[in-house]
């Protein structure tokens, strides 16, 4: 408790100095903390600056457009800013509220009647905008995700098949003894079913273990809380839906090819 | 003889076999993909760099090219500097910008570059000629389809808006005077290049004499390295950056897409391996009498391993080739997506074809096969005979 009211009170001693919010990144590499008197210049390696006083620390944003690059970010007051960029009385983009969704319409259009060399724009179509490569990035992950799927869909045909076929000497002793191809059949399907049960629990555990251990990695090298692996509902259900119908699926196909064999070829007789 | 023995057992099991080729032959796809982007990018990247000689960039201290609108004052000083170095050959300035070109009612607004055409490595001439005037301009063809301009027109230019005014600012007339293709340009991006000295003007006295990036060439027996330290040293309001150390920066960024092609690739060599594995022991089992057979009859140990690994090895190989065709086109697929990011520089490609990937992950996989069809083969082969035979006959 101290320690603020004491910042707070050096700020007040210091009346000719700005004051600017850092970035806890920045501060943390520059070992700089509240009340701290730094030199700020638009000019590269420049001896001459403005003197301000760090009086806040911010807490960095989930911004997926900023994780690629590590740059620090200072907040300033805009005639500050405008006096040591030597950028004159200019801005980069205005924020407009309205009244409501109704009045966003009219305001644009209002804006965009009379300005001259600047452009109003809704949020939201800035915002589809910005997140263009993150469009792209989320549809290079679906076709990845395609491909694994494809990839999966054939390892487990496979080894449904060879899981099915091992089985080829119980399933030809079961047909001699009278069992129907229909039980063995269904035997086999829900045989089949609780194998890719078992194995969906696992690969969710898995996948469950994974995303946390993604979320730790680059959390820590990009230094953001903005979490990188999702694991939904509708990710959980889409997963083991797939492959219930993918297992059952070769269950069924490997068990009808073994029904339809002869027992005693099914004994290599 | 092993090969022909191999060759019947897998042909007894076609289904099988073929589930197993096809499985294989997507993990080397996956596999040939992952190879390929894991260094095509920085390949690539490499290659665009020096696509014209230049193995030095200078840029805003703390920035890379073009990476924000900051720009170099003292463009004429720096350059006598850098030429007070002999190991630097040629400097090439470079000044970013935006132009606003109105043409029937609506305004097209482009990229543009002050550049001196003699040393200027941003783009290619298609046709008619560099833009040596003092009013010209080349531009490249998504440019000149949006205005509708051809070479030999005059233009209206301007370099941004006076809104108090309600003008253009930086207005001149400038003449079309070549195609050209910008190296550096993204997919669609409209861009235009003039003199250095052009766009200066047309930005107002706040940037007389600014650039946004100097480009260099570095003498062929002298060190960029040294060069570039020697910069970072006699000029502290830049960072120069080399092919190297460019690469590094490139490599920090992307070092997602990096891990992703690690970690996939690592997951389809595990899933071809244990595909095989799993086929080979399960195949291995269903033939332990077919295989103590062959060994009452004299056939040796060695000979029965070399068999079961050859069946793992066919598949393996008949997999990985298929999958290489498979990879090819799915790598053209995913670089088309990527391909696709804002502001990514045409030239550059996720995914590179390069032979020595390709045989990596044919190499990755054979071995995996060969590992696959070991253990298994050698397990059988080890079995006591008339035991074996014993068994067998009872079940």
């Amino acid at each position: 408790m101290l320690t603020p009211l004491f910042a707070a009170f050096l700020l007040l001693q210091q009346p000719g100095h700005r004051t600017i919010a850092i970035d806890e990144r920045l501060a943390e590499d520059g070992r700089i903390s509240i009340g701290d008197r730094l030199t700020i210049s638009s000019t590269p390696g420049s001896l001459s600056g403005d003197t301000v006083i760090v009086s806040a620390i911010v807490k960095r944003g989930a911004d997926p457009a900023e994780i690629a690059r590590s740059e620090y970010r200072v907040r300033m007051h805009l005639d500050h800013l405008q006096k040591v960029a030597g950028y004159g009385d200019r801005v980069d983009r205005f924020a407009v509220s309205s009244r409501g969704p109704r009045t966003i319409d009219h305001a644009l259009s209002a804006i965009n009647a009379t300005a001259f060399g600047f452009q109003a724009w809704r949020s939201r179509d800035i915002a589809v905008e910005t997140s263009r490569t993150f469009q792209v990035v989320s549809r290079f992950h679906k076709a990845i995700g395609l491909i694994t799927i494809v990839a999966s869909a054939i390892f487990l045909l496979c080894i449904m098949l060879l899981k099915v076929e091992e089985r080829r000497r119980d399933v030809a002793a079961l047909r001699l003894m009278g069992i129907s191809r229909a039980t063995v059949v269904k035997g086999i399907v829900a045989e089949a079913a609780l194998l890719a049960l078992i194995g969906c629990a696992l690969g969710v555990a898995l996948g469950w273990v994974s995303s946390q251990f993604i979320n730790w990695y680059y959390q820590g090298i990009y230094r953001t809380p903005l979490y990188f692996s999702l694991i939904t509902p509708g990710i959980v259900s889409l997963a083991v839906g797939l492959s219930l119908v993918l297992g059952i699926g070769a269950g069924f196909v490997a068990s009808l090819r073994l029904v339809r064999t002869p027992p005693l070829t099914l004994f290599g007789r | 003889m092993r090969f022909a023995l191999a060759w019947s057992s897998l042909r007894r099991h076609g289904t099988r076999t073929l589930l197993a080729t096809l499985g294989v032959a997507v993990a080397a796809a996956m596999l040939l993909d992952m190879v390929m982007m894991s260094t095509g990018l920085r390949e690539s990247f490499r290659e665009l760099l020096l696509s014209r000689g230049f193995q030095l960039r200078l840029a805003p201290r703390g920035t890379l090219p073009f990476d924000t609108d900051a720009t170099i004052e003292n463009t004429t000083g720096i350059i006598a500097k850098l030429r007070a170095n002999p190991a630097i050959v040629t400097v090439s300035p470079v000044l970013g910008g935006t132009i606003h070109v109105p043409v029937r009612g609506k305004v097209v607004t482009s990229a543009a570059l002050g550049v001196n055409p003699l040393v200027q490595g941003d783009y290619e001439l298609l046709s008619g000629k560099d833009p040596k005037g003092r009013d010209d301009i080349v531009a490249n063809d998504d440019f000149l389809r949006a205005t509708g301009a051809r070479v030999g027109d005059t233009i209206e230019v301007s370099a941004g808006y006076d809104p108090q005014l309600r003008t253009y600012a930086g207005s001149r007339k400038m003449v079309v005077t070549g195609r050209a293709r910008f190296l550096y340009g993204a997919a669609a991006q409209l861009a235009t290049a003039m003199q250095l000295s052009t766009l200066q003007e047309m930005g107002g006295p706040d940037r007389r004499d600014d650039s946004s990036l100097f480009m260099m060439k570095v003498r062929a027996d002298a060190q960029v390295e040294s060069a570039r330290a020697w910069i970072e040293r006699a000029i502290p309001e830049v960072s120069a950056i080399s092919t190297s150390s460019a690469l590094a920066q490139v490599d920090q960024r992307l070092s997602y897409f990096r891990q992703l092609a690690l970690i996939l690739g690592t997951v389809s060599l595990f899933v071809g391996f244990l595909l095989v594995t799993t086929l080979m022991t399960v195949s291995v089992n269903e033939r332990i009498s077919e295989i103590t057979v062959m060994r009452a009859l004299g056939v040796s140990r060695m000979h029965v391993v070399q068999q079961i690994v050859l069946e793992g090895i066919v598949i393996t190989i008949g997999g990985a080739t298929a999958g290489l065709g498979l990879g090819l086109v799915t790598a053209r697929y995913l670089n088309g997506i990527l391909s696709s990011f804002p502001g990514l520089p045409v030239a550059i490609d996720f995914f590179l074809f390069q032979p020595k990937a390709a045989w990596v992950s044919l190499g990755l996989l054979s071995l995996s096969g060969i590992a696959a069809g070991v253990y298994p083969s050698y397990r059988a082969a080890s079995l006591p005979i008339a035991t074996t035979l014993r068994q067998e006959a009872i079940a």
